[in-house]
């Protein structure tokens, strides 16, 4: 935990805690600060699993997805509740990644991240198709939902210290864990799952566990999508944006947990700039995974080991 | 009877096109996966680029033919600088990057041919119209063409595997290209041409399928989706297993199109995926042990 409190740390939570008062953040720049902090989060729930566990989840999206529409089905219906949405996405994405992370661990490699991507397009397809849930168009118009009472999360700020608190709680959770027993054993199996499952671990059941903590925070990233948008539409579990959120990962560094953090960041605001002034960002996009795949393969965080800075190990 | 010829006939026949260049499709990136252990993520978008290189030839020299012929040659060039500039560098790493490269590969063709193209669907007319009486039915003459050509392009290609020596070094490669190195064969370059062939046959296969399916920057999303699916029920790596997976495949979505919409039908075919994933991971043809 030494880490987590550094002054460097304490100086960037600091800035994130006051960033809302200063004075160019409009409620448009709240709002990208929400996503930008919202897909953080899940890169860093994702890295988990690619970056210690060495899984590749090219499924996602479907955790979002379905926390999303778990927490939209809820509002729709006037159960506002902030605490009732989150532990209906949680039951809803739990039952769905016990299914999922059952399959997919009992293989390796590139199997799994297939399997993961199939499920996934199970999941959208039926979103895609069912009128219940609105089909193409998802489910719109959503009111936003509430902390306690009558306050709701109502406003671009709230929303962006709900989504704060949740990238500080989930980011601890990871910590805790990559520096835990349990953490080193993930390690170990992406070393070496052979040699980890001889030494007597039931590798299944830690790759199941990882693939839960890893589902479950990725979901309840999802519900907290619809307090900020108002909807949720099949369009948030396409498979394309799986790959996305490995984008994250992967420019941010992996197994690093704060590298995803900035990777998912540095994507939204990306996306967000590139396409203020050309439509077609989706290249740049593009040519900026391949140049960091090519050049930079540890990521951004990785540039500050070229850089002669401290070096940043995979394993915590 | 009615039943048989009117209705189950017809979708048997559209399964077999379908089934046919889906083949087409799945073999390329199978041989790829096989050779750099990576899942070619731009391929369905090597797809899509062949249909619209088609639409760009016809639209100068208004023929199909012609098209047929420049279209593969254009996008295997474009495969062929791909694999040198992005891929080679990445030929000892893991296939992690390899996967992930791919993908960034496949925004920047798809948005390109957004930019260059347009996002609105497009239609690529038959070089040859109406039809075949055919077992009491008729049938379109073009999805007939279609069946012959990729049936015979499948056959030439695996001639080239079994016959000619560069096919021998494709599959020698696959097999253990280090060895090949050792051998004094420029590897390398079998890569390289290996990869541009099967962005060549995406190509072919996109365009071969345009006059039927319609053309939109996004048409290589779900077909890859469908390939991959393929490749896997016939054993990574497996040639002749993706070509007779590409065929069950085609006929499932074919003949479950009678019983059921097109969503179950999706699902249906996810499902046999799953199903085969689990219980059988390497496929109908795949060898034991291979990155199980």
């Amino acid at each position: 935990m030494s880490r987590a409190l550094s002054w460097r740390a304490v100086v960037v939570w600091a800035l994130l805690a006051v960033l809302p008062a200063l004075p160019f953040m409009s409620k448009f720049y709240l709002l990208l600060a929400f996503d930008a902090l919202l897909f953080g989060a899940i890169a860093m729930s994702l890295d988990l699993l690619i970056g210690y566990t060495g899984l590749v989840s090219f499924g996602h999206a479907a955790f979002f997805g379905l926390g999303a529409y778990a927490s939209a089905v809820l509002l729709e219906r006037g159960v506002v509740s902030l605490w009732a949405c989150l532990l209906f996405a949680v039951l809803v994405v739990g039952l769905y990644a016990l299914v999922v992370g059952y399959f997919s661990t009992a293989r390796r490699g590139i199997y799994f991240a297939l399997l993961t991507l199939i499920f996934a397009e199970v999941v959208y397809t039926f979103f895609r198709y069912t009128q219940t849930f609105g089909g193409s168009d998802g489910i719109q118009g959503l009111p936003p939902p509430r902390l306690v009472g009558g306050f709701a999360i109502d406003t671009p700020m709230r929303n962006y210290y709900l989504v704060l608190v949740y990238l500080g709680l989930a980011y601890i959770a990871c910590r805790v864990l990559v520096t835990s027993h349990f953490g080193k054993v993930l390690v170990a199996i992406r070393e070496n799952e052979d040699r980890a499952r001889f030494l007597g671990y039931n590798v299944q059941r830690y790759k199941m566990a990882v693939c839960m903590i890893s589902a479950l925070l990725t979901g309840l990233g999802g519900a907290l999508y619809p307090g900020r948008s108002a909807f949720a539409t099949p369009d948030l579990m396409l498979w394309t944006v799986s790959g996305e959120f490995i984008i994250m990962v992967m420019i941010g560094g992996l197994g690093t947990l704060a590298g995803p953090v900035v990777g998912g960041a540095f994507f939204v605001l990306l996306q967000e700039k590139v396409s203020s002034y050309v439509d077609w960002y989706f290249i740049v996009i593009g040519l900026v995974l391949i140049f960091i795949v090519l050049f930079m393969p540890k990521g951004l965080l990785g540039i500050r080991e070229l850089l002669g800075g401290r070096r940043w190990r995979a394993t915590a | 009877m009615d039943y048989v010829v009117a209705i189950l006939l017809p979708q048997l026949l559209h399964g077999l096109v379908f089934g046919a260049a889906l083949g087409l499709l799945a073999l390329g990136l199978t041989v790829i996966f096989g050779l750099l252990g990576v899942m070619n993520f731009a391929h369905g978008e090597l797809y899509m680029l062949g249909a619209y290189a088609g639409i760009a030839v016809v639209g100068v020299t208004h023929s199909f033919w012609a098209a047929l012929v420049v279209a593969p040659i254009a996008v295997g060039a474009i495969g062929a600088v791909t694999e040198v500039a992005t891929l080679r560098p990445l030929y000892r790493r893991e296939p992690l990057y390899g996967l992930i490269l791919t993908f960034g590969l496949a925004l920047v063709f798809r948005e390109g041919a957004r930019q260059i193209w347009g996002g609105d669907m497009r239609r690529i007319l038959p070089p040859f119209t109406g039809s075949t009486p055919l077992l009491g039915m008729t049938y379109p003459n073009y999805r007939l063409f279609l069946l012959v050509a990729s049936s015979l392009l499948l056959l030439a290609i695996w001639l080239f595997f079994t016959k000619t020596r560069a096919g021998v070094l494709v599959r020698a490669a696959v097999q253990d290209a280090e060895m090949l190195d050792g051998l004094g064969v420029n590897v390398p370059r079998v890569f390289t041409l290996t990869f541009a062939g099967s962005a060549a046959l995406a190509a072919l296969a996109g365009l071969l399928l345009a006059p039927i399916f319609t053309v939109y920057p996004q048409m290589g999303v779900e077909m890859i989706l469908l390939a991959f699916i393929v490749v896997i029920l016939g054993g990574m790596g497996s040639m002749g297993g993706s070509v007779a997976a590409a065929f069950v495949i085609g006929l499932a979505q074919s003949l479950l199109t009678l019983w059921m919409n097109p969503q179950r039908v999706a699902i249906a075919i996810f499902a046999i995926m799953i199903v085969v994933l689990i219980v059988r991971p390497r496929g109908f043809f795949g060898r034991e042990g291979v990155l199980e």
